[in-house]
């Protein structure tokens, strides 16, 4: 079926190549972007066939030039004339840069002789993201990879350190975790003509800026002046979505560099499962999580209130094992989360947000809204939220004069302890499924920061859950946790 | 019923295989989340020649969530109470999903070899341990023998 029209479709495909580039016939086109130094950009069509010097062919004559006076720089390199450009990483509507080859044979320093030539074309090379594997970028801690146990693995399989890099990246257009590509561009003017000295190593080299040097050929006066003033020009690594056409400079990507390939085959320390790709953890011990663990985990403690308001990196995990130092720097990985779990996920970092600027949250069942208030008020409503209008004091519906209950002031009498609990209910109160139902009725503030917190189960010495609160207290007198309440109602 | 995660049944198979010395850990027939465990007391313990047994379930969300484990035999501890609810940090805050059922039972085992009468959660039990050691071993001991032996 279709074949007619297919071959139609190629007959005319073939006739609108013939027309643009006469003797060239693209069978596969890729259609690309040629920035030329100036600013003018030209579209070009390529067969993934042809090599650097084709292009060159196709391109010079639009700026009228040589083809052996321009040089095409992509993903941080100069591409070498033999290269193919299916070798080159590039997508439907990248973008090349094309620059006319300036001071390369009348440069003051290595007088022109016939071996610059060769010198020049050792320069050249594939685009970065085809040069770099994932080994480099799987260990920054290379003591790590040599007290592994597999280490023979590397010499028997002769492909493991060709493997191309993969990068994982949230993309905001897909909405989704996907693969990346690594593009470089000049730090000062942001042009993609931008040749870097050194492939970047790692992953601090990538993320953290000014890590390593290149050379700017937009020709802008700017970047020139850096130059004469001895202060280096920089790469900045950014990254685009490699499962979208591209739309433009600006569409770029997060990367989500704690998601890794498992080069190693290390088990999820969670369901043991080895998978790929994985999640790295930023702590020394460089623990792993598969990615459906990694969601569950981030549920699990969403859940708790287990996040923790970190002042840099903003509303974050730790390591699963609790490693020390091993928050997640990059929030964006939450973004692995469904969106009602994402959605969530910011209304607790906002309500978090909310408690540390001394606000509080409606303690309305199911609402929790985080509300800000003025210090002496007392009367709060929920405006954004449910609407309830509440005391600050006991959280109960607002009233005039005393609050009612007697267990607001923290360390109140005891008399509140001697509060009543239904034997039935106390027998029942057993960790199992069944009583688990009965138990799960209630949530009730912490004294202290409150959290609206959930009784699952066990006695009634309640430790906050919430990161950095902690506090303990009991759930009878709703004040703190004293020798009384273990004596007189430990387990209700 | 969902099917069991692949941990659950490594972690099974592991504990057959490798028993924990002292501990016997066996799924119920009918709920493979279910475990009957049966712990020896400890040598040079109150607990010594004791056989104490457990129950451990495994949560939907296990192992983001720590296993809920319960002594059903009845035992004179200061960080065990009357119901069998045991306080251990793993058990609770300190909980992380790469701890096993191995590590939670070995904790448990050396929860009876060192009894910690300070811990916040400490009840009557605890109090009398803490004025009178003695009396509370002796308590302990005849709790052992009249309740985890011959059966
Ligand atoms: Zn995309
Ligand atoms: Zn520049
Ligand atoms: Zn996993
Ligand atoms: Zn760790
Ligand atoms: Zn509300
Ligand atoms: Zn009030
Ligand atoms: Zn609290
Ligand atoms: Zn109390």
């Amino acid at each position: 079926m279709g074949s007619i029209i297919g071959v139609l479709k190629n007959i005319l495909c073939r006739m609108l190549q013939l027309l643009s580039f006469g003797k060239k016939t693209i069978t596969n086109s890729l259609s690309v972007y040629v920035k030329i130094s100036g600013g003018r950009t030209v579209a070009v069509d390529l067969d993934p066939t042809w090599d650097i010097k084709n292009v060159k062919e196709v391109v010079a004559p639009r700026l009228g030039l040589e083809p052996n006076e321009v040089k095409i720089i992509f993903a941080g390199k100069e591409l070498g004339d033999k290269i193919k450009i299916s070798e080159c990483d590039l997508g439907q509507q990248s973008i090349l840069h094309a620059v006319k080859v300036r001071g390369r044979l009348r440069t003051t320093l290595p007088p022109p002789s016939t071996s610059l030539i060769e010198d020049i074309d050792e320069q050249a090379s594939k685009p970065l993201s085809e040069t770099l594997n994932d080994t480099m970028f799987s260990n920054e801690d290379s003591s790590k990879s040599s007290s592994n146990i597999d280490d023979g693995s590397t010499n028997s399989g002769e492909g493991t350190n060709r493997t191309n890099v993969h990068f994982y990246v949230f993309c905001p257009t897909c909405k989704a975790l996907k693969t990346g590509k690594l593009r470089v561009r000049c730090h000062f003017c942001k042009s993609g003509a931008f040749t870097v000295h050194s492939d970047p190593q790692s992953w601090n080299d990538v993320l953290e800026p000014k890590q390593i040097t290149g050379l700017c050929e937009n020709g802008s006066e700017l970047c020139a002046d850096i130059l004469n003033n001895k202060e280096p020009t920089f790469a900045e690594f950014y990254f685009k979505c490699s499962e979208h056409t591209s739309l433009g400079e600006q569409d770029q990507a997060v990367p989500l560099y704690l998601i890794r390939p498992n080069l190693r085959d290390v088990p999820c320390l969670a369901c043991t499962d080895v998978s790929d790709p994985v999640v790295v953890f930023p702590c020394t011990e460089g623990h792993v999580t598969c990615l459906d663990c990694f969601r569950q985990y981030c549920i699990t403690r969403l859940t708790e209130r287990q996040f923790w308001q970190h002042p840099e990196y903003g509303y974050t995990l730790a390591c699963p094992a609790g490693c020390p130092d091993s928050f997640i720097k990059e929030i964006h990985h939450f973004r692995l989360l469904n969106d009602t779990q994402y959605a969530q996920y910011q209304r607790f970092g906002t309500e978090e947000f909310v408690l540390r600027s001394g606000g509080v949250l409606c303690p309305q069942p199911g609402c929790g809204m985080g509300i800000l208030i003025d210090e002496g008020c007392v009367k709060v409503a929920c405006i954004n939220g449910c609407g309830y209008v509440f005391c600050r004091l006991c959280l109960q519906g607002y009233h005039v004069g005393e609050c009612r209950s007697a267990d607001t002031e923290i360390g109140a009498n005891a008399e509140a302890c001697s509060y009543n609990v239904d034997p039935a209910k106390a027998s029942e109160a057993r960790w199992d499924e069944a009583s688990k139902v009965a138990i799960k009725v209630l949530t009730k503030p912490c004294p202290m920061c409150r959290t609206p917190t959930e009784r699952d189960g066990g006695c009634m010495h309640m430790v906050c859950t919430r990161a950095g609160c902690n506090f303990h207290w009991c759930w009878v007198c709703q004040t703190p946790w004293t020798r009384e309440c273990m004596g007189n109602h430990w387990f209700g | 019923m969902a099917a069991l995660p692949r941990r659950i049944i490594k972690e099974t198979q592991r504990l057959m295989q490798e028993p924990v010395p002292g501990i016997s850990a066996v799924p119920d027939d009918s709920n493979a989340r279910y475990f009957h465990v049966i712990v020896t007391g400890p040598e040079d313990s109150p607990f010594e020649g004791g056989l104490f047994k457990l129950e451990l379930f495994l949560p939907e969300d296990y192992p983001m969530s720590a296993p809920k484990v319960r002594f059903i035999t009845k035992i004179y501890h200061p960080n065990i109470d009357r119901l069998g609810r045991i306080c251990l940090d793993i058990l609770k805050d300190k909980w992380s999903p790469a701890l096993q059922i191995r590590t939670v039972l070995l904790s448990i085992q050396a929860l009876l070899s060192a009894p910690n009468p300070d811990d916040p959660l400490a009840n009557d039990v605890a109090e009398l341990w803490k004025v009178n050691e003695s009396e509370a071993i002796r308590n302990a001991r005849e709790w052992t023998r009249r309740y985890a032996m011959d059966n």
